[in-house]
């Protein structure tokens, strides 16, 4: 019993941990942008880019930041943010 | 003296310098692994080749390592496996002196995972599947098994006491009025068992 106890404990222990890093921001770059209501959409940001010549692969909500992965017009991997209400880029940390 | 034994403790080394040395070293580098999933720099990657060449390492002293190492000393059939796990739940399991045969198959599932985690990893970094989906859930998916397999090889440790976490790396047993079975052990037979 004792180590069905244990067993249980160190599970969900674990459990949480996997499950609360994964509900928290990267922290490479935050914005400052209110409800997602008011955000523009992320299609705008997507043909915004493509126009650029980027090949847009992914765009994630981070930090309150548009995270997109994608081959910049030059065809180099970036990892980019965007503010969602003016769709400016957002610095990070560098790579 | 009486011919009646006092329960003695002895102690034998059953994992090798090299087992010993990469399990710590594979150990260390899914945590700096994990620790820098998110942070700039070259990190990240480097200690997940790492990761791979550990687990290259291991599978060929898995061949050619010493008795307790090798796959043949602790990978076992389905069936073995499945009657071991019969006689755990019911509390009269043998004794191994390498990996019983549920850690066998966990020290696979373990490796494997280590495999499929680095390629995925090692494929996002390609331009042709960068920023996919798939190939990132699959990395982050399969890394979660070690959350499971750390706290589960903690727990079997301190269940027996004597396993593979240990400092000492020795496996301990009761040399109580058994210990003339146990005679002709310490160096590890083909089964390596402590019935």
């Amino acid at each position: 019993m004792k180590i069905v106890t244990h067993t249980v404990v160190t599970h969900t222990a674990a459990l949480a941990l996997v499950v609360s890093a994964e509900a928290f921001a990267t922290g490479l770059a935050t914005c400052d942008s209110g409800p997602q209501e008011s955000w523009q959409p992320q299609a705008k940001l997507e043909q915004m880019l493509k126009e650029k010549g980027w090949q847009v692969r992914r765009i994630k909500i981070d930090g309150g930041c548009y995270e997109v992965y994608a081959l910049n017009e030059k065809g180099e991997r970036v990892e980019a943010y965007f503010h969602p209400k003016t769709l400016e880029p957002v610095p990070t940390k560098a790579k | 003296m009486s011919e009646a034994q006092p329960a003695t403790q002895r102690t034998v080394r059953v994992w090798d310098l090299a087992v010993r040395i990469g399990h710590w070293l594979l150990a260390s580098s899914i945590l700096v692994a994990w620790l820098t999933r998110h942070a700039p720099g070259p990190w990240h990657e480097r200690v997940g080749y790492a990761s791979l060449a550990i687990v290259a390492a291991r599978v060929t002293w898995g061949w050619c390592g010493s008795t307790h190492a090798r796959f043949r000393d602790f990978v076992r059939s389905p069936s073995n496996t499945l009657s071991y796990t019969r006689t755990l739940l019911e509390g009269c399991e043998r004794r191994y002196l390498g990996h019983n045969p549920l850690g066998g198959w966990m020290i696979l599932a373990l490796l494997t995972t280590t495999i499929l985690v680095g390629a995925s990893g090692w494929l996002y970094t390609t331009d042709r599947y960068w920023g996919v989906e798939w190939v990132e859930r699959l990395h982050g998916t399969l890394m979660t098994y070690y959350w499971f397999w750390s706290p589960r090889m903690l727990l079997a440790s301190s269940m027996r006491r004597c396993d593979i976490a240990r400092i000492s790396w020795r496996r301990c047993f009761m040399a109580g009025k058994e210990s003339t079975a146990h005679d002709g052990l310490d160096d590890g037979g083909r089964e390596g068992a402590l019935s």
